[in-house]
């Protein structure tokens, strides 16, 4: 190659990058656009939101205040709820399903196959299959309005089942076996042993169930009425946006307190996200 | 012999909790679902005793479901939907992968910025997306305004042929991260010095995919497409959120709804205490389900 063409190759390869980052950034603007829309539009006052401007409603955090403190619609409340129903969804599952998981890893028992593919082929079914009949049973337990109407339905999570048995399945069977001749127990090796050896995918498990909670929006809207004091987040927002006239800056006010707890934690913590949300892909 | 016996005990003390939610509120009720389906609500139901007190009926529920042309029209648009959200959500991300795996700077930025909104409350988004959205005075009529673009006049949501669109829009912007991480992860499993050799033979770039990435990742396109299928068929919250199931479109004289998919049909019928009619849609989509994972599987085998 003459040095001309090589000094041609290189302004080309220099354009080419240029034109895959103008892409991509264009496109990470665009999937996040709409959440600082939500942000900005919460700090608005109500006659500036269709005005394309910076303008903001003094003091700013005005909305978010008002939001909170609505006596019809107590966002404070929703809130609560949320995190009660999200953190207990979140410590059932993980637990119930770390249980499970470790006994599907390391223990060799009558049926261990044919409940296992039982129970796999069940992830094939959508979610929407068993409103009537969920509806029905919780009907029947009286447990409208009730977080355990709420929570319990949804814990049996079949994918963090499996979750929880890959993971298990690396711990060498040498350790469990040392454990056994030192005389533990079976519940001691669980939760001497193995729990402290799965903290890593104990926490997947616990964010991506919390995860499931915090936005299972249907479910929800459907154990409880509209008078119940134990509406969370999304379907207090539903609500609120059915009710009236719709007051933008409030209903964007009040979306914040839905998504910006979980941009935190998925700040902090979005290795366990990625891995865990990618695990069942990636093992097929 | 003995050491089995044991440990068969324990596993199912071990499992108990699970099965116990397990079999209450996933597989008693596809049973009792089909049990529902066969009742009906009447006038002499009681109301505080609605489901033990449902009248028997045959299969007259199933009847008028397959009579049903809402039904089929929800089913129709159940299609279109899976169809354009899973093609054009596939192409994002696939796209994104692409970009983000020529090493470029800020790899990392690009690839949370991209993930974030998939852990989001969809129906937050939605309700995000119908301020955008907003007919005449909403931030993207007044950008296409601008660029000399006309939008429909009751904005995109407002009209039957662009409202499905809108929401497929809202929602590959919101999951395209996934399927990108999903690509990212076979893309770096393939060395480089495999597409090296490839630009030495003088390979275009976007041969280079067709031939080597493409083969190379077609698990992950399989998996996109029956996480995808089970997604659609799945589908309310973004349409509960977005379009209430409108507009209202017109068909052969007929009325119709033009988002309104087979999840939300199912829903309404809920929300109508339809309950023994509600659970016939349910049953006929657990049906669908299984001729779709049926189809899939053969496919998986024939490759």
């Amino acid at each position: 190659m003459t040095e001309k063409n090589f000094q041609n190759f290189d302004l080309r390869q220099k354009v080419r990058r240029l034109l895959l980052y103008i892409i991509i950034t264009s496109f990470a603007i665009l999937v996040l656009f709409p959440f600082f829309w939500m942000i900005l539009v919460a700090m608005k006052d109500e006659g500036e939101v269709f005005k394309l401007s910076l303008k903001l409603a003094k003091p700013f955090y005005k909305n978010f205040v008002e939001v909170w403190k609505n006596p019809y619609y107590p966002f404070w409340r929703f809130f609560l709820n949320s995190v009660i129903v999200s953190v207990s969804g979140g410590v059932i599952t993980t637990f119930i399903c770390a249980l499970g998981g470790y006994v599907f890893a390391k223990k060799d028992f009558y049926f261990k196959e044919q409940l296992f593919w039982f129970l796999l082929s069940t992830m094939m079914i959508p979610g929407m299959m068993f409103l009537v009949p969920q509806f029905a049973i919780v009907t029947k337990l009286r447990w409208m309005n009730t977080y355990q109407g709420m929570v319990l339905p949804h814990v049996a999570s079949v994918f963090g089942l499996f979750l929880m048995r890959q993971y298990m399945q690396t711990i060498p069977d040498e350790i469990i076996e040392s454990a056994r001749i030192d005389g533990a127990k079976e519940l001691q090796i669980f939760f001497r042993l193995i729990v402290p050896l799965s903290v890593t995918v104990i926490t997947m498990l616990f964010l991506l169930s919390f995860l499931f909670h915090w936005s299972n929006f249907l479910w929800q809207l459907v154990v409880n009425t509209p008078e119940s004091d134990k509406l969370t987040l999304p379907v207090g927002l539903a609500l609120y946006k059915g009710q009236y006239e719709v007051f933008w800056t409030k209903l964007m006010a009040a979306s914040c307190y839905s998504i910006i707890p979980i941009v935190i934690l998925f700040l902090f913590a979005q290795k366990y996200f990625i891995q865990g949300l990618t695990v069942g892909a990636l093992k097929e | 012999m003995k050491r089995k016996l044991y440990d068969t005990i324990t596993a199912y003390l071990f499992l108990l909790p699970f099965l116990i939610f397990f079999f209450s509120f996933l597989a008693y009720p596809i049973v009792y679902s089909f049990y529902l389906s066969l009742r009906k609500v009447t006038v002499e139901t009681s109301f505080y005793n609605i489901f033990s007190d449902m009248k028997f009926c045959g299969i007259e529920n199933y009847v008028r479901l397959l009579k049903d042309t809402e039904f089929w029209f929800s089913l129709l648009t159940t299609f279109y939907y899976g169809i354009l959200s899973i093609s054009i959500g596939m192409f994002v991300s696939f796209l994104l992968a692409a970009i983000l795996n020529s090493k470029l700077k800020g790899f990392k930025i690009y690839r949370s910025a991209f993930f974030l909104p998939n852990v989001l409350d969809m129906l937050v988004v939605g309700i995000i997306w119908t301020l955008l959205y907003a007919p005449q005075y909403g931030i993207i009529t007044k950008v296409a305004n601008a660029i000399g673009m006309v939008l429909p006049q009751k904005g995109i949501l407002g009209d039957p042929r662009t409202a499905l669109l809108g929401v497929v829009i809202a929602c590959v912007l919101k999951n395209c991260g996934y399927g990108m991480i999903l690509f990212l992860a076979a893309m770096q499993n393939i060395s480089p010095s495999v597409y090296e050799a490839a630009e030495i033979d003088g390979v275009s770039e976007i041969q280079k995919h067709v031939y080597i990435t493409l083969p190379l990742i077609k698990p992950i396109i399989f998996f996109l497409i029956v996480t995808g299928t089970i997604g659609v068929l799945n589908s309310f919250t973004e349409i509960y959120a977005m379009t209430a199931g409108g507009p209202i479109a017109t068909l052969f004289g007929k009325t119709y709804k033009a988002t309104q998919v087979t999840g939300y049909y199912l829903f309404l019928q809920w929300e109508r205490m339809d309950y023994g009619f509600a659970a016939a849609v349910s049953y006929v989509l657990l049906i669908i389900t299984l001729i779709f994972s049926f189809v899939y599987s053969k496919i998986l085998r024939w490759k």
